[in-house]
């Protein structure tokens, strides 16, 4: 029975922190909200059995993800300035044109196609009576990571060098002769 | 023994439920016992007994957010660690102490580098110094 | 492999008992039921028992400090001042709450319950002893880092809904002190779970023994600085002195609580205060043997239990100790000194210990030097290979 109120807790952190982030019209609390949402997804993983993806999701994504967005959403306080467009309405930002609505319409009814065809296997399968037994993964995944999949470990690393060298290359002020 | 293998997650969830409703319910009972007598002085944020010039949400020094983006990357590091450093004393006890250790080494050493060439280049400094005759703090 | 406070209950035959008849009476299995009930006054009596730590280490950080500055201290409210911070919490309920019209009252709202939610989650992987571990994670340790990161969060935010320069100037650079200090202790704890084999608590502290010896902070050279380099990072962490920048006193007026008034900066203190506790508790079960009683006093039951959580319990209050005479034996460090120490000293030592420990693991299969130097006669002749 647990599984199942830690399911409904879990979603509908996900579904109501997503759902108010995207409609909050102050950025900060669409952060906090946002911290919701990677909660909520964290509670996920712990629902699928996956202990480890779900620590490591608050690890990288609650302590590191969220604290980053909020500098950057700090740092880059944008302007207060109302944009009205040709029928004299103030513009609100996430109002989109036609366009914006028919690709996304198309986009949408193209993901939704191919969850549907995904997931038609899963919805005619009968329902599991118990859960798996648990067993925990992380060393599963490190024996993995050593053996098997030991190039993706280290390319990971080249990656993230990478990603270091290219934010400080990027965030670095310029400099200017004057 | 139990019904579900998830009963384990069943203290985290009871103590950031309690956590919410501690607060929540804290602050609520303070409110009944609490004088509210708001004044516009009062609601001033304190600024040493002078008036507050300006908002504070104003542009702050990118310094804060090069840490931070320095911090996240080696927050991924330590994450794809944890597996392989809790794996290492049973693969030591099996003999392959030496390859896993390489393969630590390896990946240790790289991102070493990238601080390395973030240390050269002055993103960690604090007050960065500028090569031109402009210091900025 | 994951133990709970209920799987360790459920050895004893009342327990057992109680949930048959509740079975019986109920018509399906009830151990979610008892279980819930179980963790419910676990948590209950855990929680308390925190919040009074958090409380006396107020009373506990006055009296000490008025002892090294050749003062009193509060010795008003019963004996000795002991329910002092019980007046003050009562203080704080009381006083009236004064949100800033220019501030965003729902992060006055959510920073303070960041704090404290952060805090609490971490309760439930603290090793009291063997058997009363809440919830004995197999991935306690990373965990708690995490969790414990939305404290980091919470200040920021606290900084930021005043809009005052001052806690804006508290909150980023406590922010920025949080998560950077945040990697020197990864770093360490993973030299720890290198010499033990295990990301859970319970293994963590397995692989140490009770006498000192067999603490990992005397496994070798490395662990010993790697205790103090997880020592100084946990005390950035919770943003005590030498590295309270944050809430500086002297500088900042009050830092990033500084338009908090009443309950608000009471929850903001008490989530300082546990978190102390739960640091100290982490370098406790990291490097000084967590929970292990000498000679395994006691054995398993109950006494042996009891026996634990005094010695883990008195361990982490030494700790304490300690961190509090630090904050008032040393001047606070600048914030560029800070940031320098942490990124330019702490993480290369830290990233060397971590290859170090992993060298010294290979090439002596994980003895400690006490064991090289003292038993290697008897280990050679044995099963070492």
């Amino acid at each position: 029975m647990f599984d199942t109120i830690l399911f409904i807790f879990a979603a509908l952190a996900a579904i109501v922190g997503g759902i108010l982030t995207i409609s909050v019209k102050n950025l900060m609390h669409a952060c906090v909200f946002l911290l919701l949402t990677l909660l909520g997804v964290a509670g996920l993983y712990l629902t699928l059995g996956a202990d480890f993806v779900g620590v490591i999701q608050l690890v990288v994504y609650v302590g590191g993800v969220v604290v980053l967005m909020v500098f950057a959403v700090m740092l880059t306080s944008g302007s207060n300035a109302q944009k009205v467009n040709r029928f004299g309405m103030v513009k609100i930002p996430t109002m989109g044109n036609f366009r914006t609505y028919t690709l996304a319409g198309i986009f949408a009814a193209l993901i939704l196609m191919s969850i549907i065809k995904l997931y038609r296997n899963v919805f005619s399968m009968a329902r599991l009576e118990k859960l798996p037994e648990y067993y925990p993964t992380v060393s599963k995944i490190g024996h993995s990571l050593v053996s098997t999949h030991v190039l993706a470990f280290e390319i990971s690393s080249v990656l993230l060098l990478g990603a270091l060298v290219g934010a400080a290359i990027i965030s670095r002020p310029k400099r200017e002769m004057r | 023994m139990s019904t579900s293998n998830l009963d384990i997650y069943m203290p985290i969830l009871i103590l950031l439920i309690f956590g919410v409703v501690l607060v929540s319910a804290t602050l609520l009972i303070g409110k009944l016992i609490r004088p509210n007598n708001p004044s516009p002085v009062k609601n001033q944020p304190y600024e040493c007994g002078e008036d507050p010039i300006g908002s504070a949400w104003s542009v702050f020094n990118m310094r804060f957010y090069v840490t931070g983006l320095i911090f996240i990357i080696f927050d991924v590091e330590s994450a794809l660690m944890f597996p392989v450093v809790g794996v290492f004393k049973d693969l030591n006890d099996i003999g392959m102490g030496g390859l896993v250790f390489m393969e630590l080494f390896l990946f240790l050493l790289i991102l070493a580098a990238g601080l390395a060439y973030c240390w050269r280049k002055g993103d960690l400094d604090w007050v960065k110094t500028y090569h031109t005759e402009k210091g900025q703090e | 492999m994951n133990q709970t406070v209920v799987s360790y209950l459920l050895q004893f035959e009342p327990i057992k008992k109680l949930v048959l008849s509740l079975s019986n009476l109920l018509g399906f299995n009830a151990i979610s039921i008892v279980s819930f009930l179980i963790f419910l006054i676990v948590i209950l009596i855990v929680v308390g028992f925190l919040a009074t730590v958090g409380g006396l280490g107020t009373y506990a950080e006055r009296k000490i400090s008025a002892d090294m500055q050749a003062r009193i201290g509060p010795n008003r409210v019963g004996p000795y001042g002991i329910l002092q911070f019980l007046a003050d919490g009562a203080k704080m309920l009381l006083k009236e709450d004064i949100i800033p019209t220019q501030s965003d009252k729902f992060l006055f709202y959510v920073a303070p319950m960041l704090c404290i939610v952060g805090v609490f989650g971490t309760i439930a992987v603290i090793p009291f002893s063997s058997g009363f571990t809440i919830l004995n994670f197999n991935v306690g340790l990373v965990y708690l880092i995490g969790i414990s990161s939305l404290v980091g969060l919470g200040v920021f935010l606290g900084g930021y809904g005043s809009n005052s320069k001052w806690s804006m100037l508290g909150g980023m650079r406590g922010a920025s002190q949080i998560i950077s200090y945040e990697i020197p202790v990864v770093l360490s704890s993973l030299s720890i779970v290198l010499l033990s084999g295990g990301l859970s608590f319970s293994a963590l502290i397995g692989a140490q023994g009770g006498w000192p010896h067999e603490w990992f902070i005397f496994h070798n050279p490395f662990t010993f600085i790697g205790f103090f380099i997880l020592f100084i990072g946990s005390l950035a962490e919770t943003n005590r002195a030498p590295f309270d920048l944050p809430e500086a006193e002297s500088e900042l007026v009050s830092g990033y609580h500084t338009e908090f008034s009443g309950m608000r900066f009471g929850f903001f203190a008490l989530a300082e205060y546990i978190e102390v506790f739960v640091v100290c508790g982490l370098a406790t079960a990291l490097f000084l043997g967590g929970y292990n009683v000498p000679m395994h006093l006691g054995g398993d039951g109950l006494i042996g239990q009891v026996l634990q959580v005094g010695s883990f319990v008195s361990k982490t209050f030494l700790l304490y100790y300690i961190v509090i005479v630090t904050r008032w034996t040393l001047p606070r460090l600048r914030v560029d000194q800070l940031m320098t120490m942490c990124w330019k000293y702490l993480i290369p030592i830290a990233m060397f210990n971590l290859i170090m420990v992993g060298l010294w693991m290979w090439l002596f299969d994980g003895r400690s030097l006490f064991t090289l130097l003292f038993k290697s006669a008897s280990v050679a002749s044995g099963a070492g290979h």
